[in-house]
């Protein structure tokens, strides 16, 4: 519990302090040892920054593309300057603003406030659509959505001539157009935040959800996320931190007009987040300094003048610069420089090798948990005009292993779908303990009590062994209540993976990857566990020691199991009752000494010679 | 014929094929029996080129093709039926056969396709409908048509008789006898493992990604043992 | 109703252009799950070579088949430059390729070139019209109307009658199956960057007609109206980018037509709320492509 709080809230939040500490510093120095260019740069650099840990927040966690999040900037910018310029200036620049708004007159801090909350309630929206348009990593609908809002605003701002001015002059702080922002403070309180935040919110639960989400949008919704929510979360939290980002950027420039939030900076920002890595805090910020300075290099190297290589060196060298680094780091290292490390992942190294072993914990008790059954009966599913289940079922109750055999081809994974609600099927029920679980969505399923596991693996595959589980047992805490719950540590142990514990998922071998598919479904604290091939691909000394994994894991957390297999060593050593399934149907009910016996079933398998 | 040694196939890090070796002879009829998830499918993936082996050699006729794309592997003679036989359903059945003939010159491949028409007299009424309309068995039949229009050296089966009601896995094990009848050179990975091993000349048992058993297939049908050998029960070898 | 039919041909002279651009993203797409944010760089190198020749004395008749060649030419050095390494990478890296292209072409020109527009004499012929009955019909339109669907014709004769057709479509429904029937992937998606090259280009000269200008940012406008039609149909769908594009032409004409005076310059943020709520209730475009999600 310790390590857990040092973990998730401490060494991240001493980390963005020291993030923030080396940031600050740097900038001063830099700021000191030059004119008042630099100065203005480290200030641009600086307002950048809490933009990009703005976006970072949402595709970062999220894995959704945005193109939009500049179109929330301009929103922001542009209530920020209507409520912040003065009257006086206003009556002049937009004397016919509709609702009075050429006469209001709001402090900087209250137009700040104003046009956070303004663009927040926008974003509430466009959440809502993006969650109606299933949102995922990578999602073609997210990045429409998106990019509507980006032109949508601008449009908007060119030809509302009475509320922006339109888009030739645009609107102005002072008649000069000079920076307006005294002093840098408002910056560093802002950045700080923007730091803090982005670092902590990858350590809360929404945060982890999201990336767990972002990883495997189909395995996330089994174990019981709604990724919609968190999604919205993170893209709440990330407007909050761009508008902020985007008031502050109009304020230091003393003006707005339709192109300072467009394209051109959305370029900007993307590839500051992407170079440096769009899944870390540390990583979007070392984007913003590489791109910060490259771009001001290549734009002194454009001025200089060297024989023979003035057709290299010329104006327009940066957006070279700038399309070459995103193109460069997609095609090359598409993480980015960073990945997902963060600065505090170093102090936790220490952390990680005084780390004692788990004492296992008691198992459930048996007598304790009251049997449940599960139900599942006259299941018809046609995928097309092939008949993938006709009229199958099967039965289990709390403590006891059923086993799912048959040939390839006869609906064993398909029956496992149904239960868990990502096929529909024609007719049929599946209930728990008397609930009904038909047309019930898989995320809900999930909570209900019913976890499982993939053939073909789905783990959370950035994430380390620790993470997928843990994660999985966040969602168990809100959700199982009642139910007993193990700690991550005794699931890992419990599965032979404690010594694999900070690795990523992707990086496991393939029986250490079947045993974490299995202890993650068992830290979903579900009244059943539905394993898919525990077995598949392991030799046969590996897939004896499942049989004792399996049912221990069981006990641990006092679940019954339906397991599908194909090892018949495997399913004869664990199963109490073996159901057959040939061509959809259920052909043989029985003890594992009966099903072998049965010639129904070797038929099923070997098919007949004639 | 086709000639595989020691061939090792890893996803990522997992090992779907490990050390396997198996031969083909011209004029044969091989088939690989095994459960779900042995690394049948892998392996026949890996012949066919659509994965990169880690370790081992595939010769076809003595020339090494290790390693080579799949477009290669046909032109020199490898043709794969994929499993859930893959068919171009927005295509015509016409269409279908043409793809699978592509790499023939075009006088060559019209001849193909009369021969293709006269082998599977059900496509003959069929040949301008999508073949997205047909029939399990009807659509396997194009599957192995298409796959023959390339007039492989060696034909690749994958589950051939997956998925279709019995009276259609009589057509397509009537099927693979007129092949053998007419000299082609078969490997066929089949779960039918009984009515396979009738058609076959010589087995192999995969399980787990290797090689448990082999031998003629008549030998392997009338083993006691072989229900036990293919599932693993007893882990020995016929 | 006079009215209205001469809107229904206006819409169809706009949306045959964006058909032919939308067309062409589909093609891509459908080899390799890339959403060409890239393809309106085919019309800004276009726009460029129709000015440098205008410049040098050079027409029309001239001008518009060395457009379609080197559009064609652009969309083969793009794929061999950036899109063959990301093949079959996530769809995150795939976009963000597509943009920086997008990015970078533009850059380039700016560097380059200009960052300032520059115009060019546009064919005289495209400001007459044709009164018959009480419809004064642009002789402009009738022309787009009638290249693009010659142009679709011959694609469509393409893509069905001959062995490089048959190819493409087959890669675009199973590469797979289509490597393991011996179509080579190299060759496949280099052939639908030639064909999506041909229809830009074809796009580019009626494009280049009546806009008359060339800038580094000349090719944003119509790359997004090709990505949004190809949007509209469903992305994966030839025929559906084709409707798409004339579905997108049509609302367009009558949004302009309809819309209170001062509003009209909206009408492209208006077409695209449109898009994005359709997407917000059928993300998956007009016309369903079905992709089982295999478990």
């Amino acid at each position: 519990m310790q390590a857990d709080r040092v973990r998730h809230a401490v060494a991240p939040a001493l980390g963005s302090g020291l993030l923030f500490l080396f940031l600050v510093a740097g900038s001063l120095l830099y700021a000191a040892t030059g004119d008042a260019a630099a100065n203005s740069l480290v200030t641009q650099m600086l307002i950048n920054a809490v933009v990009v840990l703005g976006i970072q927040i949402y595709i970062g966690n999220t894995g959704v593309l945005s193109f939009g999040h500049i179109g929330f900037g301009a929103i922001a910018g542009y209530a920020f300057a209507i409520c912040a310029i003065s009257p006086e200036r206003k009556l002049r620049q937009i004397p016919n603003a509709p609702f009075g708004l050429a006469e209001v007159d709001f402090t900087p801090l209250q137009s700040g406030l104003i046009a956070v909350t303004l663009t927040v309630i926008v974003a509430f929206l466009i959440g809502l659509a993006l969650s109606r348009s299933g949102a995922r990593s990578g999602a073609v609908a997210a990045v429409v959505i998106t990019l509507a809002l980006l032109f949508v605003v601008h449009e908007v701002a060119r030809n509302w001539i009475d509320l922006t001015r339109g888009g030739k002059t645009g609107l102005s702080f002072s008649p000069l157009g000079n920076a307006t922002l005294q002093g840098k403070l408002p910056i560093y309180l802002i950045l700080l935040g923007a730091i803090g935040l982005a670092r902590l919110f990858k350590e809360t639960r929404a945060g982890r959800l999201a990336q767990a989400a972002r990883e495997d949008d189909l395995a996330a919704r089994v174990m019981g996320i709604d990724p919609a929510v968190q999604q919205m979360i993170a893209l709440l939290l990330s407007v909050v931190v761009v508008s902020a980002g985007s008031a502050l950027r109009v304020f230091e420039l003393g003006s707005i007009n339709p192109r300072l939030f467009f394209f051109d900076y959305t370029l900007l920002t993307l590839t500051m987040l992407i170079v440096g890595g769009r899944n870390s805090v540390v990583g979007a910020l070392t984007g913003v300094l590489i791109i910060t300075v490259g771009s001001e290099l290549t734009r002194n190297l454009s001025e200089v003048d060297i024989q023979g290589m003035n057709w290299l060196l010329r104006d327009g060298l940066t957006d070279i610069f700038l399309g070459g680094a995103m193109l460069g780091f997609m095609i090359l290292r598409p993480a980015g420089l960073l990945g997902d490390w963060e600065l505090d992942h170093w102090s936790l190294r220490r952390l990680r090798r005084t780390e004692p072993p788990p004492v296992p914990p008691p198992s459930a008790d048996g007598d304790k948990t009251p049997t449940t059954v599960l139900k599942v009966t006259n299941v018809t599913v046609h995928f097309g005009g092939y008949q993938a289940l006709a009229d199958a079922g099967l039965e289990a109750a709390s403590g006891e292993i059923v086993g799912l055999i048959g040939p390839n081809g006869a609906g064993k994974t398909t029956l496992l779908n149904v239960i868990t609600g990502l096929v529909e099927s024609d007719n049929g029920q599946t209930a728990l303990g008397g609930v009904i679980l038909t047309g019930v969505s898989p995320h809900v399923i999930a909570r209900s009590g019913l976890a499982r596991t993939f053939q073909n693996f789905r783990l959370f595959s950035a994430l380390s062994v620790r993470e997928n589980i843990g994660v999985v047992r966040l969602v168990a805490k809100h959700f199982r209540r009642d139910r007993p719950l193990p700690p991550v540590g005794a699931l890992m142990a419990q599965a032979g993976l404690w010594e694999q514990r900070d690795r990523r998922a992707s990086e496991l071998d393939y029986g250490n990857a079947r045993r974490l598919e299995l202890a993650r479904a068992a830290a979903a604290g579900p009244e059943f566990l539905l394993l898919d091939e525990p077995t598949s691909g392991m030799s046969d000394s590996e897939s004896r020691a499942m049989i004792d994994q399996v049912r221990s894991m069981a006990k641990l957390i006092g679940a019954g199991v339906v397991v599908i297999d194909h090892d018949l060593n495997f399913i004869t050593g664990i199963c109490d009752r073996v159901y057959v399934l040939d061509q959809g149907r259920v052909i043989a009910v029985g003890t594992p000494a009966e099903i072998a016996a049965n010639p129904a079933v070797q038929t099923a398998y070997l098919g007949t010679a004639e | 014929m086709l000639d595989i040694e020691s061939l090792v196939t890893r996803y990522g890090t997992i090992t779907a094929v490990r050390d396997v070796g198996l031969t083909v002879r011209a004029g044969e009829v091989v088939c690989l029996i095994g459960p779900n998830g042995a690394g049948k499918t892998t392996l026949l993936a890996t012949v066919a080129g659509l994965l990169r082996p880690s370790a081992g050699r595939v010769t076809l006729d003595d020339a090494d093709v290790t390693g080579w794309a799949p477009d290669r592997m046909l032109r020199a003679g490898l043709a794969l039926v994929p499993e859930h036989r893959r068919i171009f359903s927005d295509f015509t059945v016409r269409e279908n056969l043409l793809v699978g003939g592509i790499t023939q010159p075009a006088s060559r491949r019209h001849e193909l396709l009369d021969e293709m028409v006269s082998l599977f007299p059900i496509l003959k009424e069929r040949l301008s409908a999508p073949a997205g309309y047909l029939s399990g068995g009807e659509a396997q039949q194009l599957a192995i048509g298409r796959a023959l229009m390339s007039d492989p050296a060696v034909l690749l089966m994958d589950e051939p008789s997956l998925g279709l009601a019995p009276v259609l896995v009589d057509q397509v094990f009537d099927l693979i006898g007129r092949l053998r009848e007419g000299g082609r050179t078969l490997f066929v990975v089949e779960q039918n493992a009984k009515r396979m091993l009738a058609v076959a000349d010589r087995a192999y048992v995969m399980r787990s990604g290797e090689i448990v058993a082999d031998g003629p297939a008549a030998q392997l049908a009338a083993s006691e043992d072989l229900f036990e050998t293919y599932l693993g029960q007893s882990g020995g070898t016929a | 109703m006079i009215e209205l039919i001469q809107q229904i041909i206006d819409g169809l002279g706009r949306g045959g252009i964006y058909a032919l651009l939308a067309l062409g993203i589909a093609v891509i797409f459908g080899v390799m799950h890339l959403i060409n944010f890239a393809h309106g760089e085919l019309i800004t190198v276009s726009a460029y070579t129709s000015y440098w020749l205008f410049a040098s004395g050079l027409n029309w008749w001239f001008i518009a088949p060395t457009v379609i060649v080197v559009a064609v030419l652009t969309a083969v050095i793009i794929e061999f430059v950036a899109f063959r390494w990301v093949r079959g990478a996530p769809d995150f890296t795939m976009l963000m390729t597509s943009f920086g292209v997008h990015f970078l072409v533009q850059a380039l020109f700016v560097m380059y070139v200009s960052a300032n527009f520059r115009q060019f004499p546009r064919p005289g012929w495209i400001f007459d019209t044709w009164r018959i009955g009480g419809l004064s019909l642009e002789v402009f339109d009738l022309a787009v109307i009638v290249a693009t669907l010659v142009t679709l014709l011959g694609t469509y004769w393409l893509l069905q009658r001959t062995m490089f057709g048959v190819s493409l479509r087959a890669a675009a429904e199973d590469f797979d199956t289509a490597r393991l029937m011996g179509i080579r992937s190299n060759r496949v998606i280099r052939g639908a960057f030639v064909l999506s090259g041909v229809l830009a280009g074809v796009a580019a000269v009626f494009w280049l007609m009546r806009s008359g200008q060339a800038g580094p940012t000349a090719g944003l406008n119509p790359m997004l109206k090709g990505v949004l039609a190809a949007l509209i149909g469903g992305l994966g769908s030839l025929s559906g980018a084709v409707l798409g594009g004339i579905t997108l032409g049509l609302v367009e004409v009558l949004l302009i037509s309809r819309l209170p005076g001062g509003t009209a310059g909206l009408t492209d943020g208006i077409v695209f709320l449109l898009i994005a709520l359709l997407f917000v209730f059928r993300p998956q475009g007009l016309i369903t492509v079905r992709r089982v999600e295999r478990v």
